[in-house]
């Protein structure tokens, strides 16, 4: 059967599941974003099967994906979603009764996603789930939490007092890039980013949308093509990046310092370098983290709780001191009330002059942006 | 001793030696940077000091071991440089801890204590070596020390002796270097994780 | 082969190699590290070509060293005498060898389970519950630092504090590196140690995995067993 745990942010609800899960114990936990869906005691996704392989079946396999032809594949190669795909088929193999989710359903695309409801709403071992964009998922059984201190986040407060400004036009011509030793990601794709826009790139699992972003902020070097800002050249995997604030889909992969303080700091010397850029002063930025909810700069990033670094994930973008805006699944692990004021956010910075470019699997969210959809796939842009 | 969070710690520091070791060798640098993880982990699991020994040692035990399998396969010879550096870690420079944590950072005690328990984790971790460096490598080791050890043997000395001295030269600089970046990553390290670390409490 | 009988193996040929004193015994072990690479069918070239990689800028320093700058051999040192070039020639050849021959021991027992999953190579390895788990543990755990290290970079990079190519502000800057992959790892771990093993008990699980039976020697492990003794016993009696 479904036991479905409802709330707002910070209600409590991941506790409310621990305890259920306690009490239920032992049961099979799938944390939030991939790096809580696995063990962590494997090399392999064939070694992690293993681990959680019963002698004799028990459940339905859950096989969305041919996991075989990965078995070699080390996990945390995998993308976000396989590997919580490979969590559900790990206890499809198992022989635990009970099933725990913390939201790690949110980051999968949305055949995925349905296929997963389905398998857990089947009801022959209980499933307990935490999801922000369910409502009650029909023959689930809901408990309630509310209240609770939270980490208040006034995103349009945040926005506020910025002011407008230009951005460069994007033109990506003849991009091609691929992984060593892997297949095509990129074959002379070509595709023009407006200023003033926002942009949602579509597309499957590893077609490609998150490379994209890595290219245009100069993590990855294509192995041909050209960009140009406005017809002059640029290349970010050289010169380094000067135009992208990117907020990543894990927030503890962008951060630059223990602290909030000491990321600052650093980001600030590095735009500094830059005379185009007006790097917001360190005041300024402390008054934004504080309504996104951090209140000190003092402030450990790694020891707030994961949805507060998540908002805080949002401080660059929300800043303006950078002209274009990537953000790759902002709405994981936020509630609606959060997803409502982010659209509202992003639909003003592109008013103010930036340019946006969003990933997400959440259609709903998606569709409150007035924006233009890129789909990604067969190595071209559209 | 060997609570579940502790055996991670010891992964960890041991991946940790394992990761920065390797990519220093990768780069050639007269320089190690192997046992960061070998000194954070006596740092991390401070003040239980026995625990802290056998914790630093095995994490700075694997580390060489699979290192030797993949990238250097000398490494595993120096055992009984790990054990002693695991000592002095535990012993000495673990009782920096609360400076190493102090908030703001007060630069005279810190950096003091560093170079301090860095330099004697170098002698110790030079006199220890000699004998390997000597037995194994004939002296030369492929590091910049080994024009210095050619310079005390053109003076005269014994093999052993010179690649005594010239561990004694080179080594507290290297040493000093990984006090310093285990010092900064204990620094960093959220508390949480360090409170995991303490000894299983009695079921009551 | 089993992991107990290639460690064995492994051992006893490496204690050969320290032992022998002249190119003649190490010779011998060399012979018997071929015969065994050959044997496993695995491509010796591969190790070969990485032992030789290792050895020769090793080489290169130590006939610099030691020809070069001291010329003379350390024995010639300890007696006191002019001692000659070619001494010392010899000595570098000699120790230059034995390197050679223990990285070529490892690599070509390394390449012999390559196909193994590295759960599959623990679960046939004799030794104490913890020291099996500790070992699957800190394999999984360098995996995840090593994507640790390509996500801290991305973060880096998008930060704009360095970029792709190598700069001196780049190696200023490695230190933050470190500590954000010392950070992304660690908080993984607390979240597996706090939240997701205990409800699971996965590590029970692990030990169920590892402790499937498998055979503690085989035939094939008594067989090079007896071949590495009686190899290290040539390298003494050669002496």
């Amino acid at each position: 059967m479904g036991e479905f745990i409802a709330g707002p942010s910070f209600s409590g609800r991941s506790a409310a599941l621990m305890e259920r899960l306690k009490v239920l114990a032992p049961a099979f936990f799938v944390g939030p974003y991939a790096e809580g869906a696995l063990s962590g005691l494997s090399s392999t996704v064939a070694d992690e099967i293993a681990i959680y392989r019963a002698p004799a079946r028990v459940h339905t396999e859950f096989a969305p994906l041919d996991f075989a032809a990965f078995a070699a594949r080390k996990p945390p190669t995998l993308s976000g979603g396989e590997q919580v795909l490979l969590a559900l088929h790990c206890f499809s193999l198992s022989d635990y009764g009970v099933i725990g989710i913390d939201t790690a359903l949110e980051q999968l695309d949305p055949a995925n996603r349905d296929r997963a409801l389905a398998y857990l709403s089947q009801g022959d071992f209980t499933a307990a789930l935490i999801d922000n964009r369910l409502d009650r998922p029909p023959g689930w059984s809901t408990q309630e939490c509310s209240g609770g201190p939270a980490f208040a986040c006034d995103l349009a407060a945040a926005t506020r007092d910025l002011k407008p400004r230009a951005a460069p036009a994007i033109a990506i011509e003849n991009l091609s890039f691929n992984y060593p030793g892997g297949r095509d990601i990129f074959r002379n794709a070509s595709v023009s980013l407006e200023p003033a826009q926002t942009y949602r790139l579509i597309g499957p699992n590893g077609a490609g949308k998150t490379t994209l972003f890595k290219l245009l902020a100069g993590v990855l070097a294509p192995a041909s093509g050209t960009i140009a800002l406005n017809g002059a050249r640029y290349a970010p995997w050289r010169e380094g990046n000067r135009i992208f604030a990117l907020a990543a889909q894990n927030p503890d992969h962008q951060w630059c310092g223990a602290t909030l303080g000491e990321d600052v700091a650093r980001r600030r010397r590095a735009l500094a370098r830059y005379d185009e850029i007006t790097v917001p002063g360190q005041a300024t930025l402390a008054a934004l983290a504080a309504l996104l909810g951090v209140g000190s700069l003092d402030q450990h990033l790694y020891e707030l709780p994961l949805v507060a670094r998540k908002r805080l994930s949002w401080l660059w973008p929300l800043s303006g001191a950078l002209p274009w805006i990537m953000l790759d699944e902002p709405t994981i692990g936020q509630d609606r009330t959060m997803r409502a004021a982010l659209a509202g956010a992003i639909s003003r910075l592109a008013a103010l002059g930036h340019g946006v470019v969003f990933i997400t699997h959440d259609d709903e969210f998606a569709a409150t942006i007035a924006h233009r959809a890129l789909r990604v796939a067969d190595g071209t842009v559209t | 001793m060997f609570t579940t969070p502790r055996l991670v710690a010891i992964a960890l520091c041991a991946a940790l030696n394992f990761a920065i070791g390797n990519v220093v060798y990768l780069v050639k640098l007269p320089i190690y940077l192997d046992s960061i993880g070998t000194i954070l982990c006596a740092l991390l699991i401070f003040p239980d000091r026995i625990a802290a020994i056998c914790c630093a040692f095995i994490a700075g035990l694997i580390g060489v071991i699979l290192s030797g399998l993949v990238i250097n396969p000398f490494l595993p010879w120096f055992t009984f440089s790990v054990l002693a550096i695991a000592l002095v870690s535990a012993l000495l420079t673990a009782r920096a801890t609360d400076t190493f944590r102090a908030q703001p950072l007060v630069p005279l005690p810190f950096f003091g204590k560093v170079i301090l328990y860095g330099v004697i984790t170098g002698i110790v971790s030079a006199v220890v070596s000699a004998p390997v460096v000597v037995y194994l490598f004939g002296g030369v080791t492929g590091s910049g020390s080994a024009f210095l050890v050619a310079f005390f043997l053109k003076t005269g000395e014994q093999l052993l002796n010179a690649a005594v001295l010239a561990g004694l030269t080179t080594e507290p600089i290297d040493k000093t270097l990984q006090v310093l970046v285990a010092a900064l990553l204990y620094r960093a390290t959220p508390r949480e994780f360090i409170a995991m670390l303490r000894p299983a409490q009695p079921a009551t | 082969m089993t992991p107990n009988g290639a460690i064995a193996f492994g051992l006893l040929v490496i204690a050969a190699a320290i032992a022998a004193r002249d190119l003649v015994s190490l010779a011998v072990v060399l012979a018997l590290l071929t015969v065994f690479a050959l044997a496993s069918r695995r491509s010796i070239v591969s190790a070969l070509l990485w032992s030789a990689g290792i050895m020769l800028p090793l080489a290169a320093f130590m006939a610099l060293v030691w020809v070069g700058i001291v010329g003379r051999a350390p024995h010639e040192i300890a007696a006191g005498t002019e001692g000659s070039r070619a001494a010392a020639a010899a000595y570098v050849t000699v120790v230059c060898t034995r390197l050679f021959v223990i990285a070529l021991a490892v690599q070509a027992l390394f390449l012999h389970f390559a196909a193994w999953t590295p759960l599959g190579f623990v679960r046939a390895l004799t030794a104490p519950p913890v020291a099996r788990k500790l070992l699957v543990l800190t394999l999984s755990l360098i995996e995840t630092i090593l994507h640790a290290v390509d996500r801290a970079r991305t973060a880096l990079i998008a930060g704009g504090i360095v970029t792709r190519q190598f700069s001196w502000r780049n190696l200023r800057h490695g230190w933050i590196l470190v500590q954000t992959v010392w950070l992304i790892v660690v908080v993984i771990a607390i979240g597996r140690t706090r939240d997701k093993w205990p409800i699971e008990a996965t590590l029970s699980r692990l030990d169920t995995a590892l402790g499937a039976s498998a055979p503690r020697l085989a035939a094939a492990d008594i067989g090079w067993g007896a071949a590495g003794l009686a190899c290290l016993i040539a390298a003494i009696g050669l002496r």
